[in-house]
């Protein structure tokens, strides 16, 4: 009796597990199976599950007849940017705010949970109005700005919490056997935070990468629409076009699906350690 | 140096981080300088002005403004269409988050038992969550589709309806909303819940199962304690963010149409800004969620937080 519960407990793991999978899985395959119909049989009733001559029309489509291309490059450059920014502004930031002692420190890192809170939404108006200013509108300087300082709560957050865990110890013993500040946090500090590092990097480049309402509010000019943006004005084009709309929904999954997957430990390190307890 | 790395018990390690030292203050205010600068300009400088801007009758794009004290914020109280968004978008974040926490730790709990391509499953499943919203969208719009939709055609095709379900139609589109969300954010949960599950002493368990302790009794009384903590932070987080969502539901709906349907408070206010060309009463619209968010959270805290979860 006991052998045969185990036995149904270890089908209904395996049962579980598979359902987890599939539920994540299967959209993103009937995306990539309509990506490779040809325009007939992606309308055809009933459906076909895996294309019955698999071809690359719609993506030759999309890179010959519309602007994809061109989105893809700003996102490309937009997204590097803003994590480049945010990291170099970021690690400094927590780094001070581990190690060295100044009036209100602890204030700015309440400050800093606090902004945590507001939605995107609460402020485009005005950064749109504040962008008007600075003339930036219409361009991805505005959006690397807005991508950077939305991020930048979280990510102090976050290595914060990294650069803590780290014993100051080490890096003490380090300058006390001769290294000056800036080896001791090379050798030491940097290796050491680099799991939070990346955690952080992950967590900007999904942000500028999957953005909408910023772009959407910001940049005017065609050639200088990213990604999300761009496509969905192919997708609300009147009569959809769903094999091009599901090869374009490939290609931006990929880059973002690649990045993950080669970092993906360090992410859920990261979110043990930092994301949560910090 | 007056250290012992050997004795770093558990909990010492925030007082190591602590300096002990002085140190040049100004250069711990220098690193945190650009920080501050970007967060107090483009974050905290917006949220400011956009509260200004809520007391002025002011266009989007033109620079004519006429200050109206409070006029927004009564006309907003006698706006049947504002009392709609706010029920509709309390349906959304309180459906997707209840969801959301059960599929999420149900899915954690799974993948924290030992089984062949754990590894796999796991990075499998955090799919949803790491592709773009638009992705997630036209995917779904495309299996929901009407006719052409696969769900559909499997629903038929299995006799578990008769007629196709039109998921986007008034009916259904909050539905079909609420669905394709909880696909899309569950795996946050799953994560944040199984990251801390992975921190519970094994011994624990060990010394409960040797007392005699059931499956349901082990889950109750160490397990459930254990996740609290983290299940309050996880709450908080994804009922602001589902509260104040914007991408997801404008894309699903556009606001018009069916769309009317999951006119949440985001979208409210962004069509009172961007269609209307109403930036004042649109601005006050986001500091009225705004402030209902926080007396949300401070009744939150009130009801649920206990200091001995020192997070």
């Amino acid at each position: 009796m006991r052998r045969l519960q185990g036995r149904l407990g270890l089908a209904l793991l395996y049962l579980g597990a598979a359902g987890l999978a599939a539920q994540a899985v299967l959209p993103l395959l009937w995306m990539l199976s309509t990506s490779l119909k040809p325009p007939r049989e992606v309308l055809a009733t009933p459906p076909t599950l895996i294309p019955a001559v698999p071809t690359l029309e719609n993506y030759a489509r999309l890179l010959g007849q519309t602007a994809f291309l061109r989105y893809f490059v700003n996102s490309v450059s937009v997204a590097g940017l803003t994590v480049l920014l945010t990291m170099a502004v970021g690690a400094v930031g927590a780094y001070s705010l581990t190690r060295f002692r100044f009036p209100g420190r602890e204030s700015i890192a309440r400050l800093i949970l606090c902004t945590y809170m507001f939605a995107p939404i609460m402020i485009v108006v005005p950064i749109y109005i504040l962008a008007r200013r600075l003339g930036i509108v219409d361009t991805h300087t505005a959006l690397v700005l807005s991508y950077s300082s939305f991020c930048l709560p979280f990510s102090l957050w976050l290595l914060r919490a990294f650069f803590q865990s780290i014993p100051i110890e080490l890096e003490e013993a380090a300058q006390v056997d001769g290294a000056g500040r800036p080896r001791a946090l090379a050798y030491i500090v940097a290796p050491l935070a680099l799991p939070g590092l990346i955690a952080t990097s992950i967590f900007t480049f999904t942000l500028a990468w999957n953005d909408y309402i910023f772009t959407r509010i910001l940049i005017v000019s065609d050639e200088l629409k990213t990604l999300p943006v761009g496509v969905q004005d192919l997708f609300s084009a009147a009569v959809v076009d769903w094999g091009l709309v599901m090869a374009a929904g490939m290609l931006i999954t990929i880059p973002a699906l690649a990045f993950f997957m080669a970092v993906q430990r360090h992410l859920i390190a990261g979110w043990g350690t930092g994301g949560l307890k910090g | 140096m007056a250290s012992f790395p050997g004795a770093a018990a558990p909990g010492a390690s925030r007082a190591l981080a602590r300096p002990r030292r002085r140190r040049p203050a100004l250069l711990g205010l220098a690193g945190i300088l650009p920080a501050l600068v970007l967060i107090v300009g483009l974050i905290l400088y917006p949220v400011a002005y956009a509260i200004w801007l809520s007391f002025f009758d002011k266009h989007s794009f033109f620079p004519q403004e006429r200050w109206i004290g409070l006029g927004n914020y009564v006309r907003l109280a006698g706006d049947p269409e504002f009392w709609d968004s706010l029920w509709k978008g309390t349906v959304y974040a309180a459906g997707t988050t209840a969801l959301q926490l059960g599929f999420g730790v149900a899915a954690a709990l799974l993948l924290h038992r030992t089984f062949r391509g754990r590894t796999v499953v796991r990075a499998l499943v955090l799919f949803p969550y790491m592709i773009p919203t638009i992705v997630a969208v036209i995917v779904w719009r495309w299996l929901l589709n009407e006719t052409f939709g696969l769900v559909d055609h499997l629903l038929v095709a299995w006799r578990l309806v008769r007629q196709p379900i039109a998921w986007l139609s008034v009916d259904h589109i909050m539905t079909s909303l609420i669905v394709m969300s909880v696909w899309q954010f569950a795996p946050f949960v799953t994560l944040s819940v199984l990251a801390r599950l992975q921190t519970i002493p094994l011994e624990l368990y060990e010394a409960a199962r040797v007392d005699g302790a059931s499956a349901w009794a082990r889950f109750r009384h160490i397990t459930l304690p254990q996740i609290r903590a983290v299940m309050f932070v996880i709450i908080l987080l994804r009922g602001i963010w589902m509260f104040t969502k914007f991408d997801t539901v404008w894309l699903w709906g556009e606001g018009a149409g069916a769309g009317a349907e999951i006119r949440t408070l985001p979208i409210y206010a962004y069509m009172r800004t961007f269609t209307y060309y109403q930036a004042g009463f649109g601005a006050a619209l986001s500091v009225i969620m705004f402030l209902l968010l926080m007396v949300a959270t401070g009744l939150y805290f009130r009801l649920f937080w206990r200091d001995e979860e020192g997070m």
